[in-house]
């Protein structure tokens, strides 16, 4: 599928994998002249932005430069230290010099952007090659044999990989080996090739198709394997791709012969060692696979013949193709639909020409019309086996219940050179995933302690684990959940111990004397004790506060017993003049009223009893009341006893009294005694 | 070489799909594994297999580089294809089913950029609708929003269907996360999230658990994984974070169900699980060493 097109007549380079957004840097060719005749060069630098559906690119930086190039190429030297941000270009010239710009300062549009150049060479140089592994090295090919290895950081003397071969004759390509640092080959157009070594520095081998005769256009080293690499010839009587492999250099191992007319330029995907792009004179682009010789895909192409093809290095699906008609196309090899495209070239050539005849008859001109014979499919079809780059080879996915599944695919031994069987074993794994291992061994253990019912030693290893208070705490109201009398259990956890209190408690009654506690303890251990239910200490706390009003209701709470004992130990404390009568009453204790009373009160007694004493003490009362006034009292009284004895019913004692009480007048009060 | 495994909705079965054009469901209750079914009908490697929501059945959905969807459903213990899918113009490379609130809708992501959206309307009719060049050179990953409408960890207590914003992202070649949101039947680009240097592999989003933040997860070929979060309901302002940086392309991102664990699976057979999104990294599981 087509992505975008640019109109011009140029060498092409990608930017490395490191660089991003992706450029696309255009040198003027030196071999072929476009409609204009002109030769006046530029090297030009062009986006690539995807997220853009039209079929233009966005042009970044022109710069016109005084040479045509024959080859260019990007590579990212000095990009990791930082010093260039965008790599080197290296040009190769038509005039035997190799130059040197700065990609950056081209976008930046300064005036300055050589960085160096050399004329070392004889003539026009055709091949340039980047070292993989040595960013610093490029290897340039000329006339005459001539190859030299540049040092970029020192390019003033440039290295030779060896003696010249003999016969001397053009170099047309010239490739570093995708392995192996220090191996280069050299192409030349008899169909020659050399293999250099650098540590040796000379040829190690030669290899040359004696039975055919093959002008050799494109020489690429396979990615994965060190020694095999692909020749491309030219030759409209051999258009073939032959595939070769060092260790068995007299005759090809396998031939591509899939081209009608001569091929003139290869492209090997390093992101797929099974794509395989050439261009040939038959106007065709194919990919095809040099392990199997089948081809993949043909790019659908309505052009002219393509004289270079390169593959993005970034984003593995791109390519590019400048072609003879002056255009530089970007495809994407994962197919998609033109339908679009090529309603684009329909539309711009009509508004070219719009519909005015321009012969002047006056007429207009039919609606323009595509071809019908070349009718290609709307649909483009990808490649038949997917790229390398869209095979997922692993992956991870979350199932219910904490399962993980994952899968991956275990490489196997590539067999080099032969059809390669690859026996892969295909794992799915299902997991379980733990995130926490302390967590699942605490659940483990939960799960044990409920099976076997072993609460309290559960919750106790728990209590002994736990870190902070709270935990503690918690762990262990869990555990008095599972033994017996589990409420008491829980008042002693919140620190509330009927004993203890107790033992507070009788504790200031052996120093109630000392007046040393503050009313807040005393609030405190009140309220402890009433916690705990023991009104005892509670009232007895009260009362040694002398909070009497407290201490009697909280009697009255604690039941019968409590309150008429605290009832005694109240009237024990307190003393007020009432006090002996409001004892009396509530303790029903008449007798001690009665013999304790103040006589000049007996009125008041007297009363009382009459109201509160029960009929069996009624008569004794009174009786002990009359004998108290007849013994203590004065006179005066003593004739009051009397009124006592009435009361009582004790005739004798009434008559005893009121005799003494009457001496004097004997006679007359006892004839009213009698009666 | 197997290029998707997932597990149904309950755990019972494991679909995996492989580059020998199959699709094989195993029984796998209880450590077992039985294989019930061979499925067959693709001309090309299935690069992924969904599973649709038990409530309409056992439905399997399979996407190939054949440019084929087929929806595969279970009648009477046989497998059978009830929908076949070939819309497309390249490869298929992703399938997700909607959640089920939605109805049965399948989205599909493909390398000719579009992403198509497949629904059910009743009694074996499909209607689909396409989003064109959703991304340029080919869309890789497309993944649902959940359901709920963040911030409410119940359904509607109205009982009224409650009316959802469709929502879904989509991961590209042109380095791009895109989210997708449904207006008046038709799908517009919601949000452009711009951070990866290279193209987008797999997005996930992350399950509701009734915060009222969306995350979704994005992982690429530049070896970024990023966990974009938005923290308002109308989805406007998404924020990346950085998870890690791996030294290898990072193929797959996959939540748990209770979206505190990401397993991230990259490189070369490397699995890595992630939990509470930012910080440390609670397992590296090598699945050499099983």
């Amino acid at each position: 599928m087509k992505l975008k097109e640019i109109d011009r007549t140029a060498m092409q380079a990608w930017s490395p994998a490191q660089q991003h957004p992706i450029y696309l840097a255009t040198g003027t060719s030196a071999q072929q002249l476009d409609a204009t005749f002109s030769t006046s060069a530029s090297l030009e630098i062009f986006e690539l932005d995807l997220s853009d559906p039209s079929l233009d690119m966005k042009s970044c930086a022109t710069f016109s430069s005084s040479h045509r190039y024959h080859k260019l190429i990007w590579g990212p030297h000095s990009m990791n230290s930082g010093e260039r941000v965008s790599g080197v270009l290296i040009a190769g010239g038509e005039n035997g010099n190799v130059i040197l710009y700065d990609p950056a300062k081209v976008i930046a549009g300064d005036a300055e952007v050589v960085i160096a150049q050399k004329d070392k060479h004889t003539g026009p140089v055709r091949a340039l090659d980047v070292n993989m592994f040595q960013t610093n090295l490029v290897a340039s090919g000329a006339n005459e044999s001539e190859i030299y290895i540049w040092d970029l950081n020192n390019f003033a003397t440039p290295m030779t990989p060896g003696v010249k071969t003999q016969p001397l004759e053009d170099i047309s390509c010239i490739a570093w080996n995708r392995q192996v640092q220090h191996i280069l080959a050299s192409a030349s157009p008899s169909g020659r090739t050399t293999v250099w070594d650098l540590r040796k520095n000379e040829p190690i081998i030669k290899v040359s198709d004696h039975n055919n005769r093959m002008h050799c256009s494109g020489l690429a080293w396979h990615p994965d394997v060190a020694t095999q690499m692909v020749l491309a010839s030219e030759d409209d009587r051999l258009p073939v791709i032959q595939m070769w492999d060092l260790r068995f250099a007299s005759s090809p191992l396998r031939v591509l012969e899939n081209h009608t007319r001569g091929i003139l330029a290869i492209a090997w995907s390093m992101a797929d060692s099974e794509l395989l792009l050439s261009c040939g004179k038959d106007a065709k682009i194919l990919c095809s696979n040099p392990n199997t010789g089948e081809v993949l895909y043909e790019l659908p192409t309505n052009t002219q013949w393509c004289f270079d093809i390169q593959w993005c290095p970034r984003n593995p699906a791109v390519l590019s193709a400048a072609s003879f008609d002056g255009r530089i196309s970007i495809y994407s090899i994962m197919g998609g639909s033109t339908d679009g495209l090529r309603q684009k070239q329909v539309d711009q050539l009509s508004s070219s020409f719009g519909n005015l005849d321009p012969f002047g008859t006056g007429q207009s001109l039919p609606p323009l019309q595509l071809p019908q014979q070349t009718a290609p499919q709307s649909i483009v079809l990808p490649l038949k086996k997917p790229p390398k780059w869209i095979r997922r080879p692993v992956g991870a996915s979350f199932s219910f219940g904490g399962k993980l599944v994952t899968f991956e695919n275990a490489k196997s031994q590539q067999q080099p050179g032969i059809e390669q069987q690859q026996q892969q074993r295909h794992h799915v794994y299902v997991s379980q995933v733990v995130t926490e291992e302390e967590f699942l061994a605490r659940s483990n253990q939960l799960q044990e302690a409920v099976q076997s019912e072993g609460f309290v030693s559960y919750c106790q290893r728990k209590i002994d684990m736990a870190q902070a208070d709270f935990e503690k705490n918690v762990w262990a109201f869990l555990k008095v959940n599972f033994e017996e009398d589990s409420r008491v259990k829980y008042l002693e956890l919140l620190g509330y111990r009927k004993d203890d209190v107790r033992k507070k408690v009788n504790m200031p009654g052996s120093c109630a004397c000392v007046k040393c506690f503050t009313d807040g303890y005393v609030d405190g251990l009140i309220t402890q004790t009433l916690l705990t239910g023991n009104f005892e200490s509670a009232v007895d706390l009260c009362l040694h506060d002398n909070r009497m009003a407290d201490a009697i209701i909280l009697a009255i709470a604690g039941g019968q017993e409590l309150l008429s004992r605290t009832q005694e130990k109240y009237f024990a404390k307190m003393q007020s003049k009432i006090t002996r009568l409001i004892t009396a009453v509530v303790t029903k204790n008449w007798k001690e009223i009665v013999q304790s009373c103040d006589l000049q009160n007996w009125r008041e007694a007297l009363a009382a009893v009459l109201t509160y004493a029960r009929p069996d003490e009624f008569a004794a009362l009174c009786d002990l009341l009359g004998n108290r006034l007849e013994s203590e009292g004065d006179s005066l009284l003593q004739t009051q006893a009397c009124l006592c004895y009435i009361c009582a019913g004790n005739v004798e004692k009434l008559v005893a009294c009121w005799t003494k009480a009457r001496d004097g007048n004997s006679p007359f009060h006892r004839s009213c005694w009698l009666s | 070489m197997i290029h998707d495994a997932q597990m149904d909705y309950y755990g019972t079965r494991l679909a995996t799909c492989s580059s020998d054009r199959s699709v094989k469901i195993f029984d796998v209750r209880n450590g077992g594994q039985i294989l019930i079914a061979d499925l067959r009908g693709h001309e090309g490697p299935v690069w992924q297999v969904a599973w649709a929501h038990p409530m309409y059945g056992n439905i399997l959905a399979s996407c190939s580089y054949d440019r084929k969807v087929i929806v595969w459903k279970e009648e009477n213990g046989t497998w059978e294809k009830t929908y076949e899918y070939t819309g497309h113009d390249s490869s298929v490379n992703s399938v997700c089913w909607a959640p089920h609130d939605y109805g049965l809708i399948l989205a599909c992501g493909s390398s000719d950029g579009a992403i198509s959206l497949l629904s059910y309307t009743g009694d074996g009719q499909w209607e689909v609708k396409k989003i064109s060049n959703a991304h340029t050179i080919g869309c890789n990953a497309v993944s649902w929003a959940p359901a709920v409408v963040p911030g409410s960890l119940i359904e509607q207590p109205s009982g009224q269907k409650p009316n959802y914003i469709k929502r879904f992202a989509s991961g590209g070649c042109d380095n791009l996360v895109k989210i997708w949101k449904e207006e008046d039947g038709q799908w517009k680009e919601e949000q452009k999230l711009e951070a990866h240097s290279d193209w987008v592999r797999d997005v996930a989003w992350a399950p509701s658990i009734g915060l009222p933040t969306s995350t979704i997860a994005s992982c690429s070929q530049d070896g970024r994984v990023f966990i974009w979060t938005c923290d308002d309901a109308s989805g406007n302002s998404w924020s990346p974070k950085l998870l890690h940086k791996f030294n290898d392309v990072v193929w797959h991102v996959s939540w748990s169900i209770t979206a505190n664990i990401l397993a991230v699976s990259g490189g070369d057979n490397k699995v890595t699980a992630t939990s509470d999104h930012y910080t440390r990294f609670a397992m590296f599981l090598e699945p050499d060493e099983n």
